[in-house]
């Protein structure tokens, strides 16, 4: 997928609509998803406005890292955003957003998946923001620590730094609320497969 | 990651490697084991594939994609003189910028369709048939006289027929021809016109083929600017290469009015 990123944009530059719908395809979710955690549910919004000024400064993308460039844009207009709502709103820590994620049920499907990551986001976005920033910015979008910290203006350093500090606090929530003895756990799971409770690091077989 | 569910770790990952090894095994797509900590499963939710509500604004991305890569016609029925030549392209160039910033400040609030590439108002050829290919792909490649790709709609900004002058129409003129041919199909000939790259403007504007038939009963019942995109900036980005091709031989120009 990767791979294909930079012949996609190539193509995109040179008029290909099919290349660039490819793009938004694979982009588009990460930047939204990033875009949840710094203005919430503005999020859909910038991210148009972050599509609309992909498409006019495609032409002028000179190589590189196609999703620090494309997230560089998204950061920015969510910037905007934000001065012109001259604060960012004070997150309260989603109560709902922690139990499902740390007692999760059988919810193998895809709402249920859904609600999994609606609730990751949810509890991301209690972090500071630098700290969301990193962690999402690395986890989400993909990128290394360099290129985050390129996109941040950090050094790759603070980056992961910022990141652990965040990685830290999420599972300092997450515990505090954990029922304290064998949570029922189900990874959220992109393909199906019955969910295995209690099997420790045995693939789970699927037939 | 030993997975040692019973584990009460003080909090997360011990150490600033601890954490890297997790943030790329979530950003590599790898799943997390059965019993893998909260954690864990916590990023590989926010990093899981693509729900399909996460791609709604596809159509309008593309839109936006075709109007930027678009040299816009020019814009039907012209009225503005342009005695002053120059110093009236230059005006216009600033006046649009002006109203660019604008636009972009709020834009997107409610518009359904925020850029629309001009479309010849008789035939129902989209402007991807039309624009972009046939005068030669430079749309927004060379890049124009402004500081950035923006200035694909840095020229002269008068609104079509309708002749207002900063308030635009409720729907694009090229969309309204849309519209028009749109509404004067059978029954059968629509759903499959709807299909067809001519239509696909105004199915982004209209925010999904089964929404098109009210949008342009809406928009062909209300002759004044009524639409929710009031601010609507469709219109205006309008001649923009073959604009800046006449400000050299704009005497043509004059000769096209009348």
């Amino acid at each position: 997928m990767t791979r294909e990123l930079p012949e996609a944009v190539a193509a995109a530059q040179a008029g290909d609509e099919e290349a660039f719908r490819f793009l938004y395809r694979t982009l588009q979710p990460a930047l939204l998803r990033y875009l949840t955690t710094l203005v919430g549910a503005d999020a859909e919004d910038v991210a148009s406005e972050t599509w609309l000024q992909i498409s006019r400064d495609l032409p002028t993308f000179t190589g590189g890292e196609f999703r620090a460039w494309s997230v560089t844009i998204a950061r920015n207009r969510a910037m905007d955003h934000l001065r012109r709502q001259r604060r960012r709103p004070v997150v309260p820590v989603p109560v709902q957003a922690l139990n499902d994620l740390a007692a999760e049920t059988d919810t193998a499907d895809r709402a249920g998946e859904a609600i999994a990551t609606e609730s990751a986001l949810a509890l991301i976005r209690t972090l500071p923001p630098a700290e969301a920033e990193a962690v999402m910015l690395r986890a989400v979008i993909g990128l290394d620590a360099e290129t985050a910290g390129r996109v941040l203006g950090r050094r790759a350093g603070a980056v992961r730094t910022a990141a652990h500090r965040g990685l830290r606090r999420l599972a300092a929530l997450l515990e505090r609320s954990a029922p304290d003895d064998a949570p029922q756990v189900t990874p959220p799971r992109p393909r199906t497969d019955r969910p295995a409770p209690h099997a420790p690091s045995a693939e789970p077989a699927e037939g | 990651m030993n997975d040692d569910m019973s584990s009460r770790r003080p909090a997360g990952p011990a150490d600033r490697a601890g954490s890297d090894r997790l943030l790329d095994a979530a950003r590599t797509g790898t799943s997390p084991q059965a019993g893998a900590d909260p954690l864990t499963r916590l990023l590989a939710a926010a990093a899981s594939p693509a729900a399909p509500g996460e791609l709604a604004g596809e159509e309008r991305a593309l839109a936006a994609f075709r109007a930027a890569r678009a040299a816009p016609a020019p814009v039907p029925a012209r009225r503005p003189r342009r005695r002053l030549r120059l110093a009236a392209a230059l005006a216009g160039l600033a006046a649009t910028t002006v109203a660019g910033v604008a636009f972009a400040a709020v834009r997107l609030d409610r518009s359904p369709e925020p850029v629309l590439p001009p479309v010849p108002t008789t035939t129902a050829t989209g402007p991807t048939a039309t624009g972009p290919t046939g005068d030669g792909p430079t749309g927004a490649g060379p890049s124009p006289t402004g500081p950035s790709p923006t200035a694909s709609g840095a020229t002269p900004s008068a609104t079509p027929s309708s002749g207002s002058g900063s308030a635009a129409p409720p729907v694009a003129g090229g969309i309204a021809g849309q519209c028009r041919a749109y509404l004067a199909k059978s029954d059968r000939q629509r759903a499959k016109a709807l299909t067809t790259p001519g239509f696909a403007d105004l199915v982004a504007a209209a925010g999904g083929p089964d929404r098109v038939e009210s949008y342009c009963r809406a928009a062909s019942a209300t002759p004044s600017p009524t639409a929710d995109d009031g601010t609507s900036p469709s219109a205006s980005p309008s001649p923009s290469k073959k604009q800046k091709q006449k400000q050299n031989e704009d005497q043509d120009q004059d000769e096209d009015q009348d």
